[in-house]
């Protein structure tokens, strides 16, 4: 029996606590080098339109006005958050003869000040010819709709306007629909919801001898390094994409966006350092949202609940350019696969080209849209065979080490228990039914509760594929932890500090932690793929391991006795049995520059998910390996809803969750909670309202984003089915996506539980639950 | 028209300042790029995020909503200048304690924004909690943990004043 | 966002600043708490030339008159408001009102005066105009409605929280034009109903103070806010009761409904309140009645995302709600 774990699993206050709750914490919009200009962006006014020239004269001859850009001062090269022989690069820094939504960049400006910057934009003329523009994408579909850009040339379909197309499946669906007894088909549509990230997206570029200095507001320094070096036509050497904290990202910051493009090329034109603070209303009515996902799915199962056979399809509005829409379609298969045995599947999923803005990941990328879908409809065939919502999830729960159909395993899957926790902490069994419809402390006040699982993925293979960390230690036996892991704000810093100092046993105020630097520290995987956690951090274990095998090596040297004789201790070394027999990392730091040609211990740690697999999974057919960490979750709702004014909320989360082991309990609750408010934005609040390609709300006055007043009591439950033993490769499941979907389709079963309607597009505003229950009326007053 | 810079005297956490600056100048623009203290956030510019709250005689206001010239004669009071004795003011260490923080960028004006609320309402009901901060928005924590920071924050601050210290916070 | 540039003047006095109103016309905008007017500023649909700024303008306490109405300085801030012990006596629905109004950093800000003199709102309008809606509305100066195509007015809305209380209390609003310009009229005389120009003011107008009287001050009353989320945002509709009962406790002697949101300026649910007076407001007949006869004289105006019918639906239940809450058995205590 090992020792108890000193700081990883302890709930360790964050590293970066007093920086940030001093201000002193540097953000992107902190970064202010002397003799900063200010960049600012014109943008197409129109959804689809030929430019027929633009002429810059006026704005360039503005005095205080340093640079002005536009497609004709780039190298017009193209890039895409998918850059595959399939879907290659596909958008353009600054648009080149076209435009495809409204907000595409078209020129930049650098100037001495705002007033300047803004000036010289209204200076700038472009003409245009307007072309028809779709919006809807099953509009954008029909063989005379506009078109934004060719269909894809593999999809084989009569479509138009198909940016890509995912198909898989196995068994035989027709069949198994045949051979079930129930079966369902039903139709729901998500809407268009954005991060709503609290920094503004940001970037200062500064230009200097050759190098090209980038402070951005993002999710991977890395990543950025390579696509702005791609775009720009420099040698990856010469662009070093520096530290900066990030407020909030939850998807939005890891694509490259054309602000960040343009400051470098202006720092680079001007030589002066260049930023550009993209304004919050630019950001709503202009930036890359989420993705409002249609699915039609038909399930059948047998009498006992099980499921025999699956057919899904997806449409994707994907906007302008690629995105990342053609990726969600990939991805909500995924999201439909993981949780439940399905015997018999038929996938089909459209990224759909429309005149709306790009989308990009947003936090569950698909899996909220394709949980709400699955889990809303587990319930209405629940009620129908007449099984609970909890018994009919238990017959289709995913076990330990089932294999999945992509060669995936679920390995120590804890989805049973999870359910189980999560009905029974908010008394579903019982109380599922038991009030519909009845009022509850007021009047017009019903509530119900409801459940949802879901599954998600935890770290995949894309660029750059892997994570290095190097652990170094000081001379009076502190450490250092070079590391290209960023914090954006869910405790990455927190816990490879915590990791290192487990397998190092030294205490967290004597590490300090060098992040997210492309030049001073490792390659990373970047914080966007639900990796961080499990590929950086058993880097960052490795690291420290090898730090280790030094200081034991040295110490069983120096104490004359083996290295199995050891332990570790706040910074020391002793021999078991014998703690006299003790020496201090100083100490060991101090024998081993003598004793080893200089060598001041350094350790240095990588890894990569599923090494023996080439590459990431087909995005076209399914096939190939995704992930090695599956997390799981069952999420519980009670909803309260006022059948007067329709107006809804939820009052009551409760999470159980197989994220493998929690390595900071409190950073887990604070992802589960954030997650928690996010999902309840998503069901009741928040939509970015567009009409023909122009967002009608970009603000936060009318984003209804949830404030402190729409909070719902959020509570947790562990379910622990991995370990983490010191000097071993540990499993660890993601909880930074997973859990802001089954809360979503708890909800929208509770709110069947407590008024028996059911909605089948989100979001659950005040008219579709009024208009719902009258309709309700109406059919009940009929039958009777 | 000519554009004049007016010299203002401000205070700031304590500190006295001369400084020229334009009739449009908000208080934030001149904490953030003036002053340097950016520690004040300006996450939209319009009133909405709360992430720019800062004190004015002890009562938060939005910095990016208030004309620098407008301030004079007013004490400021900024995320910088609310530590006490040198040491974290106690709201500031409860919530790092309680994991109040995530991605930090509201931190400030929430922090800033409890303390005015803990000066006026030592011991604050959950609707009291609710009022004082329903203005700054967080997107990362779901507000639980906001909750239970301010908590930790209120039994802090009277377990110093049993013992007999006291913070002076602003 | 950053604010465009302009002249900064700061009078001694009202009167001082109703002068320079006069002097510089249109050039000039007057401004208190600047909570309103500086995001729209910031977003370039108002550029004033001069902001005429009341900040250096001494103000006064809330103080009763010898008849008990209560006056209220204009420039009192919503959050002085709020915390004034003397208004929430006498004033409750005022207090109330003005508690709803944003967050608290706003109210801090935002004074009494701004708040009756907010600018009309739609999502159309509150934003910039640089690659979305380019095309000037008829708030802008321009030709078109974006939100009615076809129609030939603005359909803006009037959103101040505490307008609809003030109605429902009959005040009377106090304002200058200048030296020996003094004027005061009761507060529906304010609006003119159009969101184009929601204001009776003269350019160089300002109010002053308001005056509350006894008569519905401190009587039983309600203050309902209908929104998507709590405070922080602009209402869906609003609704203030304010009812004055017989000494038996429950017949109505005299009533006031008054709604916001719901159209270019705060309206009446004039017929509803007519129905009142002489009935029995225990009898939820009676309270139902009203409030289905107030559904029926106001024709909310869809915005924000609401839809008009389903207002029009909350519009009625919330004056169900309010009407019961201020005919219930004990007045509102303090909020």
């Amino acid at each position: 029996m090992s020792d108890p774990l000193k700081y990883v699993g302890q709930p360790i206050a964050r590293v970066d606590g007093p920086a940030k709750v001093t201000g002193k914490a540097r953000f992107t919009v902190d970064v202010q080098p002397p003799g900063t200009l200010v960049c600012r962006i014109l943008r197409s006014p129109h959804p689809h339109a030929r430019i027929l020239g633009i002429d810059i004269s006026a704005a360039q001859k503005l005095p205080g006005v340093k640079a002005v850009v536009t497609a004709d001062d780039t190298l017009k090269i193209k890039h895409g958050f998918v850059e595959t022989p399939r879907y290659p690069a596909d958008q353009y820094p600054l648009a080149v003869g076209v435009v495809r939504h409204v907000g595409e960049e078209i020129a930049a400006v650098a100037a001495v000040d705002e007033h300047t910057a803004e000036a010289a934009l209204k200076l700038i003329k472009v003409e245009y010819e307007i072309l028809p523009a779709v919006f809807d994408p099953e509009e954008a579909m029909k063989a005379d709709a506009p078109e934004v850009h060719p269909s894809h040339p593999k999809v084989t379909e009569p479509f138009r306007n198909i940016a890509g197309k995912t198909e898989t499946g196995w068994g035989d669906v027709d069949q198994g629909l045949a051979e079930s007894d129930y079966v369902r088909t039903d139709r729901f549509e998500s809407h268009l919801r954005t991060h709503g990230y609290l920094e503004p997206q940001a970037t200062v570029a500064s230009w200097e001898d050759g190098k090209l200095n980038v402070w951005t507001s993002s999710m991977g320094p890395f990543i950025k390094r390579k696509k702005l070096a791609q775009t720009l036509g420099l040698p990856l050497s010469a662009v070093r994409v520096h530290k900066s904290y990030v407020g909030g990202a939850f998807g939005g910051k890891i694509d490259l966006f054309s602000h960040e493009f343009c400051a470098a090329l202006l720092s680079m034109k001007t030589g002066r350092p260049v930023k550009v603070v993209v304004s919050r209303e630019e950001i709503f009515a202009a930036y890359r949202h989420g993705q409002p996902l249609i699915v039609e799915l038909t399930t059948g199962v047998k009498k006992d609940g099980s499921i025999v056979a699956q057919r899904i399809r997806t449409i994707n509005n994907c906007g302008a350019y690629k995105g990342s829409g053609v990726v969600v379609i990939f991805l909500s298969w995924g999201f439909a696969m993981a949780t439940y045995r399905i015997p018999n599947m038929a996938y089909e999923g459209f990224a759909v080209y429309t005149n709306n803005t790009v989308r990009c990941p947003q936090r569950g990328h698909g899996a909220p849209q394709m949980r709400f879908a699955i889990e809303s409809q587990m319930d209405m065939i629940a009620e129908e065979i007449g099984l609970d919502p909890v018994a009919i999830r238990l017959v289709n729960a995913r076990l330990p080490d089932e294999q999945l159909p992509n060669g995936d395993n679920v390995h120590n899957c804890g989805l049973v228990e999870c359910i189980e926790k999560a009905a029974e902490r908010i008394n579903l069994r019982e109380r599922y039914g038991s009030s519909r419809n009845k009022a509850a402390e007021g009047g017009s006040l019903r509530r119900g509760v409801g459940i949802g699982v879901s599954a998600y993925f935890g770290g995949s293979l894309i660029y750059p594929n892997s994570s290095s960390v190097i652990v170094k230690l000081n001379d009076d036996g502190s450490l250092i932890i070079l590391t290209g892991s960023l914090d954006i704000g869910q405790g990455a810093e927190t816990i490879l500090t915590q990791i290192v100092a487990e397998e190092l046993q030294v205490p967290i105020s004597q590490i300090s932690i060098m992040a997210a630097d492309t030049e001073t520290t490792p390659v990373d995987i970047g914080v966007w793929i639900s990796g961080n956690a499990y590929v950086t951090g058993n880097a960052a274990r490795e690291a420290a391991m090898a730090v280790r095998h030094k200081i034991l090596e040295i110490a069983a040297q120096e104490l004359e006795t083996e290295t199995c004789q050891l332990v570790l201790s706040e910074k020391a070394v002793s021999v078991t049995g014998a703690p006299e027999r003790r020496m201090s990392y100083a100490e060991i730091y101090e024998a081993s520059v003598r004793s080893r040609r200089g060598d001041p211990i350094i350790g240095e740690g990588h890894w990569r998910t599923m090494r023996d697999v080439p590459t990431h999974p087909s995005l076209a057919t399914a096939k190939g390996r995704w992930t090695e960490n599956y997390a799981f979750d069952a999420q519980a709702a009670e909803v309260e809803v006022d059948i007067e004014t329709g107006k809804a909320r939820l009052v009551r989360a409760v999470t159980a969750h197989d994220c493998g082991f929690p390595i900071n309990p409190l950073n887990v609750d604070g992802q589960i909670d954030g997650q928690v408010s996010m999902a309840l934005g998503h069901a009741f609040l928040e939509e970015v309202m567009m009409e023909n390609g122009r967002t009608l709300n970009p603000s936060w006055l009318e984003y209804r984003m949830p404030t402190i007043g729409e909070m719902a009591l959020s509570e947790s439950i562990d379910v622990i089915t991995e370990s983490y033993v010191v000097g071993q490769p540990y499993r660890t499941k993601e909880v930074g996506e997973g859990y802001v979907s089954a809360i979503l389709a708890a909800i929208a079963n509770a709110l069947y539980d407590a008024v028996g309607v059911r909605l089948y597009t989100t979001p659950f505003t005040p008219e579709r639950i009024l208009k719902a229950l009258k309709e309700k009326a109406q059919a009940d007053s009929g039958n009777a | 028209m000519e554009h004049i810079k007016v010299v203002v005297h401000l205070l700031i956490n304590g500190d006295a300042h001369d400084l020229a600056i334009a009739p449009e100048a908000t208080l934030s623009e001149v904490l953030r790029g003036q002053l340097g203290l950016t520690g004040t956030k300006d996450g939209c510019g319009t009133g909405e995020c709360g992430a720019c709250t800062v004190l004015a005689d002890g009562r938060p206001i939005l910095s990016c909503l208030t004309l620098a010239f407008e301030c004079q004669g007013r004490e400021i009071t900024t995320i910088e200048g609310v530590a006490c004795n040198g040491e974290l003011n106690p709201v500031q260490q409860a919530f790092i304690d309680a994991g109040a923080i995530q991605c930090g960028f509201c931190t400030p004006g929430m922090v800033l924004a409890t303390i005015a609320l803990l000066n006026e309402t030592p011991h604050p009901s959950f609707a009291e909690i609710e009022k004082a901060l329903e203005g700054v928005l967080c997107r990362c924590t779901g507000y639980n943990k906001i909750v239970e920071a301010v908590n930790r924050a209120a039994e802090a601050i009277a377990a110093r004043l049993k013992g007999g210290t006291s913070c002076q916070t602003p | 966002m950053h604010l465009p540039r302009f002249t900064y003047v700061r009078p001694g006095s009202r009167d001082e600043a109703a002068g320079l109103l006069d002097t510089f016309g249109k050039a000039a905008v007057l401004v208190a708490g600047g909570t309103d007017l500086f995001p729209r500023m910031k977003y370039r649909i108002s550029t004033p030339e001069y902001l005429v700024s009341l900040s250096g303008v001494t103000r006064f306490l809330p103080a009763l008159d010898e008849d008990g109405a209560l006056r209220i300085d204009a420039l009192m801030s919503l959050g002085d408001l709020s915390r004034s012990p003397i208004v929430r006596t006498h004033a409750p629905l005022v207090s109330q009102a003005a508690t709803c109004v944003a967050s608290g950093q706003i109210r801090n800000a935002a004074t009494l005066g701004g708040n009756l003199c907010l600018e009309c709102r739609c999502l159309y309008y509150n934003q910039s105009h640089t690659f979305q809606f380019v095309e000037p509305c008829f708030k802008l100066g321009g030709d078109l409605c974006y939100f009615a195509p076809k129609g030939n007015r603005c359909w803006a809305i009037f959103a101040s929280d505490v307008a609809p209380a003030l109605l429902s209390l009959d005040t009377v609003i106090c304002v200058t034009g200048g030296p020996g310009k003094q004027r005061r009229f009761p507060v529906a005389e304010l609006y003119t109903g159009d969101a184009l120009s929601p204001l009776t003011l003269l350019p160089s107008e300002i109010i002053t103070e308001i005056i509350v009287p006894s008569a519905f001050g401190t009587g039983r009353h309600s203050f309902r806010k209908f929104s998507r989320r709590k405070g922080y945002e602009f209402a869906g509709l609003s609704v203030a009761v304010a009812l004055q009962v017989a000494d038996d406790g429950r017949t109505c002697r005299d009533a006031r409904i008054a709604v916001g949101s719901v159209a270019g300026g705060p309206v009446r649910a004039a017929a509803a309140e007519a129905g009142l007076p002489g009935q029995d407001l225990s009898n939820s007949e009676t309270v139902r009645s009203a409030a289905a006869t107030a559904a029926q004289e106001i024709r909310p105006i869809a915005h924000h995302g609401y839809q008009a019918a389903h207002l029009r639906h909350c519009l009625e239940v919330e004056v169900l709600r309010a009407l019961t809450e201020a005919a219930g058995p004990a007045p509102l205590a303090d909020v």
